[in-house]
């Protein structure tokens, strides 16, 4: 805090005094005294002898002296006022007492000296900048030479330069700027070895703030025009690496790599990758060299994309119809061959290669970092080379083979992003199999990990509608994502969040639609893969994949019936995709559910392949399956509502199944009654059993129509609802029976109108009395639902023999 | 007397987009640390020298940070009619510039704002609108406002003419400094500690 508030102060000391100085320099300069002014100036000066400010004080101190400054050199040019040539003057000012004053004033008038074009540039700028080595103090240096390379810096030979004399050349200029750049890089890395141990944090600190200084020649290096490529790369860029190298010190290093990168342009980088590149691996150990290359990877891909903008942007329109990767790979060699030219990628590839392998600490995240950003390059520069790209990755399994799984959780993130990579690029998963060491790096993976890449992989082919057309590509695909298909190692992760496990299994369920092909042979290979994989899921994964592989399989049984119906030929049995086969294989596959168990579940399933089999005309299949249903029904389904419910499903599908002969439905229909019967509440009981009327007339042109068995239902179910009466008025309270009475009669109707001849108007008749003495009776308030659902029944009734012709006529004994 | 020697004119470019360069050119050179080129302009029979600082846009290469901005005459503020994140950060580089610059009278201090890279695609990747900007100028005093290319060189000549005349009428009176009672040219001396003769 202390030297905080000192070192304020000893800036307002330093202001002040310079402050005081200029206003006695510029009295001398408006009176055209020259001595007095160079007096005050060089007092002025002193002010920066000071050591006790730091660089970022020591700036504030330094841009005072030097807005002064600009003002002496305007007196300084106008000779008319002071009489003295520019020449005597340069040698005037070396009088100056001290060096440092000295030093800042010989720069000045030198700058003036170059601009009256009476001197050799070359001459003056070799001379300043030997004459500035007499400030050795790092900070005074720094700032002294950074004085020096501002006020020369308009004034330097280049192409089209006004002070270009006639000995001049280019080359002088940048001699001038690299002997200072290097001498500016001792003093600034000099820095770091003064003063005591104890004071080093600061010290680097104070270094940092002090870079720009030095980093500024190489920018000016590259503002001059002269500088082409031929002189970037035999001299300018050998000697800043060859310094670079030489200073063995990381902050510099680091500093000077990125400003290289940064103050050129890409052309010269392209031009001159291998000199770059190979120095990177002579730097100190300790360099972030990943950022460096990151960066200058960045600045490339940015300019190899920015080339190609154009062509891109109607290229989008096209992708959905054409081979994206070809497309892309015509237009780049359009635009971009220098990029092939200068084999950009195998440069960065090989030096990425010696850098990890010089660099043996560097944390598996650094090196994952590289070969990301290597990556990301080559996807866009190279977007047709996906030999790149698994060459990339292959580095990458090698970088990490041999080594335990990853634990560090922002190398794993950095894996994520390497993989996530190839697939946002070509938005198409396939591409992505076709990469073989994809699966290799997702095996370094911790379960965790695999499984979030796995669901990255599955919400690409889903948001990107993938198809997966193969049983090749979909053993390869259940390979990658296997972390999401079956336990990966013993512990089956009791430790699992619900939520993130239903929705991995939602998502398989979800891919499991995405794999398709119109040839059923190709997709009951894909059926069999599929299948062969989600059998080894465990009873948690089963009920979330079996059903959409049902489903999909299902849909091969109505290609072939497709196929066949377009061939007209009738031999599925022969055909390797044969329905049969594929039935057989539900079988099994449902079968695997009762490991779950999952009666509910498997039961759906049966009936909606039994049904599948029914279109088919496989009455055995189908037979079999409805078989399968009851046993379940009545060796697994205990629960009474599941029991309704199977029931209903159980009718509703033997409703529609056309495929059976007398026997089996027979056997089929009684069974179904005969649970119907069974059911524990009355009520249910009732239902169930009018349903089942519904299995003895199917309303179609040659269904079933048996009139007397119909009937026999209908009873049947009234006598429940009479038992059900009864024993509710035992129990009083509950009003349900004559809704059970409303129901019959409505079903009643049904068949009175469909025309089935047992049920005569007259027994209607006697069901409408037999409600309304019901509801009169009943002990408690006649409940609203059922009151309403009569009346309405009622008012139809009465609709339809108002209507009159022959429903009317049917509806006419019926008497209200 | 004043008059005769104050014909330095101090300009800050400040902003997301490039402006000054001694020569365009199309390809990236970033700006280390802070840079001044200087101009000599005549304006009504005097000559003046613009020195026109430019400044890294990258932040990591403005490690000693802003203390040029002080005795600025004129603050030029740029940004990429294309990239709105320039123009919304506007307003962020005329509060550190009078923060840091602290002028002595911040309200009518002269600011210009520069579109700039209006050549980019024809202009059909703008996004930043003319109406938007000059609403921006007007909530700021009325700021003056060109569309710029630095590129083709569209309203450059035309910008600097208005930058100099800003900067011109912006001529204060002489900052009257009175020096201190306190004889301190004794000072100087007494001050090196590190005993090094420099
Ligand atoms: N197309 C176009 N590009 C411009 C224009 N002005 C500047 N640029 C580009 O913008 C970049 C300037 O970068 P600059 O902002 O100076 O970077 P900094 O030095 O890091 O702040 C260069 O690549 C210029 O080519 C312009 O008017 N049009
Ligand atoms: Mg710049």
């Amino acid at each position: 805090m202390d030297v905080i508030i000192d070192e304020e102060k000893w800036l307002a000391e330093g202001i002040a005094s310079v402050q005081q100085n200029a206003f006695y320099m510029l009295r001398a300069v408006d009176s055209d005294n020259l001595r007095e002014a160079l007096k005050y100036s060089a007092q002025m000066l002193s002010e920066l002898r000071t050591s006790k400010l730091s660089p970022h004080k020591y700036f504030e101190l330094y841009m005072r002296a030097f807005d002064e400054l600009r003002k002496l050199e305007l007196f300084f040019k106008d000779e008319s006022r002071h009489g003295v040539h520019v020449s005597d003057l340069y040698e005037l000012v070396q009088h100056a007492g001290n060096v440092l004053p000295r030093l800042y004033l010989l720069c000045t008038v030198g700058s003036v000296y170059m601009k009256s074009k009476e001197v050799s540039c070359k001459d003056i700028l070799k001379d300043l900048v030997e004459m500035c080595r007499a400030v050795q103090h790092p900070i005074r240096g720094l700032f002294l030479r950074s004085y020096l390379c501002q006020v020369t810096r308009d004034k330097l030979p280049d192409i089209g330069s006004e002070y270009k004399g006639v000995g001049d050349s280019v080359l002088d200029a940048v001699d001038f700027v690299l002997q200072n750049f290097m001498e500016m890089n001792k003093l600034w890395v000099r820095l770091q070895h003064q003063g005591p141990a104890q004071v080093a944090e600061k010290r680097e600190k104070e270094r940092n703030e002090l870079r720009d200084l030095v980093g500024k020649n190489l920018h000016i290096l590259s503002q001059i025009e002269g500088v082409d490529l031929e002189m970037y790369r035999d001299t300018v860029l050998p000697k800043i690496l060859e310094q670079v190298v030489n200073s063995k010190d990381e902050l510099a290093q680091h500093y000077l790599m990125d400003c290289i990168i940064q103050v050129f342009p890409d052309e010269y980088h392209l031009q001159t990758l291998d000199i770059l590149l190979a120095a990177c691996p002579q730097l100190q150990p300790t360099v972030d060299i990943k950022t460096v290359l990151s960066q200058l990877m960045e600045r490339l891909s940015n300019y190899a994309a920015s080339s190609t903008e154009v062509s891109d942007h109607s290229l989008a329109l096209l992708v959905s119809s054409f081979d994206t990767i070809c497309l892309l790979t015509m237009s780049i060699l359009q635009v971009l061959p220098e990029f092939l030219q200068v084999e950009a990628f195998a440069k960065l590839n090989n030096a990425i290669g010696k850098v990890i392998e010089a660099q043996i600490d560097m944390p598996i995240v650094g090196a994952i970092t590289l070969y990301t950003s290597l990556l990301m390059f080559t996807l866009r520069v190279h977007p047709d080379r996906l030999d790149y790209v698994d060459l990339v990755l292959g580095a990458c399994v090698r970088k990490l083979s041999g080594k335990p799984k990853l634990e560090d959780s922002r190398a794993t993130k950095q894996i994520i992003a390497l993989l996530s990579a190839p697939l946002d690029k070509y938005n198409d998963a396939v591409t992505a199999l076709t990469l073989s060491n994809y699966p290799c790096i997702m095996d370094y993976l911790d379960n965790d990990t695999n499984k979030v890449m796995a669901m990255v992989i599955i919400q690409n082919i889903l948001k990107n509608y993938t198809c997966i057309s193969t049983a090749d590509q979909v053993e390869a695909l259940f390979e990658l994502i296997k972390g999401l298909i079956r336990d990966i190692d013993e512990s089956p992760g009791d430790e699992l969040d619900e939520e993130d496990f239903k929705e991995e299994q939602n998502s398989v369920a979800r891919l499991i639609h995405m794999l398709y092909n119109d040839d059923p042979d190709e997709m009951l290979k894909i059926i069999c893969t599929v299948q062969r994989h989600i059998m080894t899921g465990g009873q948690r994964r089963l009920p979330f994949t079996v059903p959409p592989l049902v489903f999909s399989a299902l849909k091969v049984n109505s290609l072939v019936r497709r196929l066949q119906g377009q061939d007209g030929e009738a031999d599925g049995e022969e055909a390797p995709a044969s329905p049969k086969q594929i039935f057989r294989l539900m079988n099994q596959t449902i079968e695997a559910l009762s490991s779950v168990p999952s009666p509910d579940l498997a039961l759906r399933l049966y009936l909606q392949c039994a049904e599948a089999a029914s279109d088919c005309d496989l009455e055995p299949i189908a037979y079999e399956f409805f078989t399968q249903a009851f046993i379940l029904y009545e060796e697994d389904i205990a629960d009474s509502k599941a029991q309704f419910t199977a029931i209903h499903l159980i009718i509703g599908t033997l409703q529609r199944m056309a495929v059976f002969g007398v026997e089996n439905r027979d056997t089929l229909t009684h069974k179904a009654t005969g649970y119907s019967a069974k059911l524990l509440k009355k009520a249910d009981q009732c239902r169930a059993v009018y349903a089942c009327s519904h299995l003895f007339w199917v309303d179609e042109q040659d269904g079933i129509k048996d009139g007397e068995r119909v009937l026999l239902c209908l009873k049947r179910s009234l006598r429940i609802a009479n038992a059900a009466q009864q024993m509710a008025n035992v129990t009083r309270g509950s009003s349900g029976p004559v809704t059970l009475f409303v129901e019959i009669l409505n079903k009643y109707l049904y068949f009175f109108e469909k025309g089935n001849p047992k049920v005569t108007s007259s027994a209607i008749q006697g069901l409408v009395e037999l409600i309304r003495t019901e509801m009169q009776s009943e002990t408690s308030t006649p409940d609203q639902g059922t009151t309403a659902f009569f009346n309405s029944t009622l008012r139809y009734i009465q609709f339809q023999k108002q209507k009159g012709g022959l429903m009317g006529e049917k509806y006419d004994p019926v008497k209200l | 007397m004043a008059s005769r020697r104050r014909k330095l004119l101090k300009i800050i470019i400040l902003g997301d987009s490039g402006f000054v360069n001694k020569k365009f050119s199309n390809q990236y050179k970033a700006t280390i640390g802070a840079d001044f080129l200087t101009k000599e302009l005549q304006f009504e029979d005097r000559l003046f020298t613009l020195q026109i600082w430019d400044t890294a846009g990258q932040e990591r290469f403005q490690s000693l940070g802003v203390a040029f901005y002080r005795g600025a005459d004129c603050c030029v503020l740029t940004y990429d009619v294309n990239v709105m994140k320039s123009f919304e950060n506007l307003n962020r580089w005329r509060d550190e510039f009078l923060l840091q610059a602290s002028p002595s009278d911040p309200d009518n201090f002269p600011f210009i704002l520069l579109g700039n890279k209006v050549d980019v695609d024809n202009g059909s990747s703008r996004v930043v609108s003319e109406k938007k900007a000059k609403a921006w100028c007007m909530s700021k005093g009325n700021i003056p406002y060109f569309e710029t290319s630095a590129k083709d060189g569209t309203n450059v000549e035309e910008a600097f003419m208005c930058i100099a005349k800003n900067a011109i009428k912006n001529e204060p009176e002489e900052e009257m400094y009175v020096p201190d009672t306190i004889d301190m040219t004794n000072r100087a001396h007494s001050q090196t500690s590190s005993g090094c003769e420099c």
